[in-house]
């Protein structure tokens, strides 16, 4: 495929990847005056908070799932691991405040193994990363309701600070997602290994050509989507109090659309994080725009349907074939 | 340097090199030439370490080499440029030359600051002023070459191998290629070069081999061999057993005919004809925008301006439903993905365009499509276990033989063939160049798409020439020769 001629004016590198940035954040602009004309409260800082704060779960599990797209793959394992993850938070904690540290780590090293898992099984069997982790999903839900079929265990009352507490007004557990997006960010624009995810979804065979290691770019791609996961679970117990052995079904398919929406192609290898914390915010803000619109949970459903459609027909570049 | 022996290798239904031996010597420059699917291409893959061989011994600087994964290669000094070139379209140049050998800081992080200076100090060095900032994907294809090399230039680089370079870039930047690899010839870099432009192979070679159907043909000095003989070394035969001879009779009517016809982004005002019984090869480089063109005609591209007359009316919207309705044929580049399903048997693919034929109220009737294509198997003499035969399990040349087969019998106006020989054997192509002249026999209009110039010499009764987009001019009769295509398709555009 030859390049077309005459050079057009580059963006910078770090703008470059995050060119979908503009049409997230137009889209919260769009949202906000939208929201500003249904209710005077709308434009609060509280409720921006409110809606801060409601963005943590989509936002952890969402920034795992950006890389594993970066990288040209997708991991649909997400939403089974999330409950796994909670339910043996809670059942294991099982209202002890001495094993909560222990169990917090534990849980978090699941997460991590479960995508290594992942991992070296697309590796090592040559199956689209697809495949695999859907097999992988499909497994560890049947794991989860052969731990428990109901809600398990309990957690000490002081576990909720992650999902309710705040730290100089501002919910902790957002934060905690937003430090991690911004350490992912970096680490995605500093490591080598953050540059070859990008090549490697860019152009696979290419990346074969050139000799980087498939292998370790996976591992730490699906790694850090586990890792994100288990978050994700520990998150939802401090919510719910308990760990629920469904509590995570929906995240499979919506942990993508936040990537979507923040201009991260799902072909791989380009987009990033923040765009995605940016996607996750605005879902929750449109969901909290409907709320102020006393719309119903469905139409929300079909709100965001909408939003993401429209959003991606903006950022496809137009392919020139019929 | 390099010394390879008795390599073989084979995949399924096909032998792609048989007992091949080869030395490259220090600070040569040593050209590789052969027809298209004489095995050049599997054998730099195998020096690259992305095939391994099935027998033979390698050997590199005096130790033998059995690498397992292109890294192994790069990290002994081997560095092959591919044709379709290894480059990330959407990461920087900067980027792109160093990837997954990131210039890092003192914390192992990637040092941004040294990856653009260290980048452009190295294309100073090859003699490129490039954008060390731009996006691979806005680059020239002389320039996605040079961030190729840049790369090579990043280790320590012992052998390079340029698969087919000048197949893509043309005049001055040929010149220029060839003054970068003569300095790295002097700094003792041994060069592989893999040409079948004999011109080229004179100018820059020390010495050269030729590989002919997966077998080493011979290797000699470069100023011990003509061209003539190196000639006669690819082709295995004469030219005149190659190609059948071209039929006397008068032209008909212009089937074909385009009046300013622009296509997509990069054709611009075309304004060609085809007549019946004729057969007119579109010449150029790749990335002149000839198969654009081809696309555009079938209705498979976009047309932005222009029209397109058949039989000498205008077509109002071309979409290849219609074109296939009208007569037409397309018999594509790439006969994997835009040809053939793979995985379903002949008869499906031959009935494919033409599905309403074979239905019986409703359903494919299974005998029919079958008859059919038993009868088209005879016809082309297509090597296979029947009508039912998977055509992922064929050979290039077969496979093209089904393609053509499907086209051939429902095409009664235009055929279009996008590199019809492409990567096939000497005896397929000359049964495929006997079907083209008996299509044209029986009043169908021809056009093909052929960087071979031996192909378009032997079989053109006029060929048009497009660089960048246009038609630079049209020859027939005596004007067809190489030198004149050439300088059609490379030369500065006359003021």
């Amino acid at each position: 495929m030859s390049a077309a001629v005459g050079a057009r004016r580059q963006l910078p590198p770090w703008l470059r990847n995050n060119a979908g940035l503009a049409g997230v954040l137009a889209l919260i602009g769009a949202v906000s005056v939208a929201g500003a004309v249904a209710s005077d409260r709308f434009l609060s800082f509280n409720n921006f908070l409110n809606v801060f704060e409601q963005t943590t779960d989509l936002a952890l599990v969402s920034i795992g799932q950006t890389l594993t797209i970066l990288s040209g793959g997708i991991d649909l394992s997400v939403g089974s691991l999330i409950s796994l993850t909670s339910c043996l938070t809670s059942g294991l904690i099982n209202n002890n405040p001495d094993r909560v540290m222990g169990v917090v780590i534990a849980v978090l090293a699941l997460g991590i193994l479960v995508g290594f898992i992942n991992a070296g099984l697309v590796v090592a069997l040559r199956v689209h990363p697809l495949i695999v982790t859907l097999g992988m999903g499909a497994a560890l839900q049947g794991v989860t309701l052969l731990y428990t079929l109901g809600p398990v265990g309990r957690v000490p009352r002081g576990f909720n600070f992650l999902a309710y507490g705040r730290v100089d007004g501002l919910p902790f557990g957002a934060v905690i997602a937003v430090l991690l997006c911004v350490l992912i960010a970096l680490l995605l624009r500093y490591l080598p290994l953050g540059r070859q995810i990008y090549a490697l979804g860019d152009d696979a065979s290419s990346a074969r050509l050139v000799g980087l290691r498939r292998t370790r770019i996976l591992m730490l791609v699906y790694g850090a989507s586990g890792f994100c996961c288990a978050a994700t679970g520990l998150y939802l117990v401090a919510r719910f109090g308990v760990g629920q052995p469904y509590t995570g079904v929906n995240y499979t398919l919506a942990s993508i659309t936040p990537v979507v929406l923040g201009g991260t192609l799902l072909s791989g290898g380009k987009g990033g994080v923040i765009g995605t914390l940016l996607g996750a915010f605005l879902i929750a803000l449109l969901n909290n725009l409907l709320n102020f619109m006393d719309v119903s949970k469905h139409y929300q459903l079909v709100a965001q349907a909408v939003i993401i459609i429209l959003a991606v027909s903006v950022y496809v570049e137009r392919r020139r074939t019929v | 340097m390099l010394r390879l022996a008795g390599i073989s290798k084979s995949f399924p239904g096909v032998r792609a090199l048989a007992g091949v031996s080869l030395e490259i010597r220090p600070g040569e420059i040593h050209g590789l030439i052969g027809e298209n699917g004489a095995g050049k291409s599997t054998l730099i893959k195998i020096i690259a370490g992305a095939y391994a061989p099935d027998e033979g011994e390698m050997t590199f600087a005096d130790a033998p080499a059995r690498w397992s994964s292109p890294r192994e290669a790069k990290q002994h000094g081997v560095h092959v440029v591919y044709q379709e070139f290894a480059l990330f379209p959407q990461l920087s140049v900067a980027e792109n030359i160093f990837v997954g050998h990131e210039r890092r800081n003192r914390f192992g992080m990637v040092d941004h600051g040294r990856t653009r200076r260290e980048a452009g100090e190295l294309l100073r060095k090859l003699g490129a002023s490039l954008d060390v900032d731009a996006m691979v994907s806005s680059l020239s294809v002389a320039d996605q070459q040079m961030v190729e090399i840049a790369r090579a230039m990043v280790h320590n680089v012992k052998l390079l191998v340029l698969d087919e370079p000048t197949a893509v870039i043309a005049g001055r930047e040929v010149a220029l290629l060839f003054e970068l690899l003569r300095r790295l010839r002097e700094s003792g870099v041994s060069v592989l070069f893999i040409s079948h432009r004999l011109d080229e192979v004179f100018a820059i070679c020390d010495r050269v081999t030729v590989l002919k159907d997966g077998r080493l043909v011979g290797t000699g000095g470069i100023a011990d061999v003509t061209r003539e003989r190196l000639i006669s070394m690819m082709v295995g035969r004469d030219l005149g057993d190659l190609f059948p001879p071209r039929a006397a009779t008068a032209r008909g009517e212009a089937v074909l005919r385009t009046e300013a016809l622009s296509v997509g982004e990069r054709v611009r005002d075309i304004s060609i004809e085809v007549r019946a019984g004729e057969i007119v090869a579109l010449a150029g480089m790749v990335g002149a925008g000839r198969s654009d063109l081809a696309l555009g005609l079938f209705g498979a591209m976009p047309i932005s301006s222009g029209a397109i007359y058949l039989c000498g009316r205008r077509v109002p919207s071309m979409a290849p439903a219609r074109a296939i309705r009208l007569g037409m044929g397309l018999v594509t580049e790439d006969r994997k993905s835009q040809g053939l399903a793979m995985q379903l048997d002949i008869a499906a693919n031959i009935s494919a365009p033409v599905l309403p034929e074979v239905t019986r109220r409703g359903l494919i009737d299974r005998r029919l499509e079958s008859d059919i294509a038993a009868q088209q198997i005879e016809r082309y003499r297509i090597a296979c276990h029947g009508p039912a035969t998977n055509v992922a399990t064929m050979s290039g040349g077969n496979q093209q033989k089904v393609i053509i087969a499907r086209w051939a019998r429902i095409c009664r106006s235009v055929l279009i063939l996008d590199e019809p020989t492409r990567g096939i054997d000497v005896g397929a192509k000359a049964e495929i160049y006997r079907i083209m002249r008996d299509l044209a026999a029986s009043g169908v209009a021809i056009l093909m798409i052929s960087s071979e110039l031996t192909e378009v010499i032997g079989m053109a009764d006029r060929v048009i020439v497009m660089r960048e987009g246009r038609v630079t001019g049209e020859l027939a009769g005596h004007e067809i020769a190489e030198e004149s295509i050439m300088q059609l398709a490379t030369s500065e555009r006359a003021a």
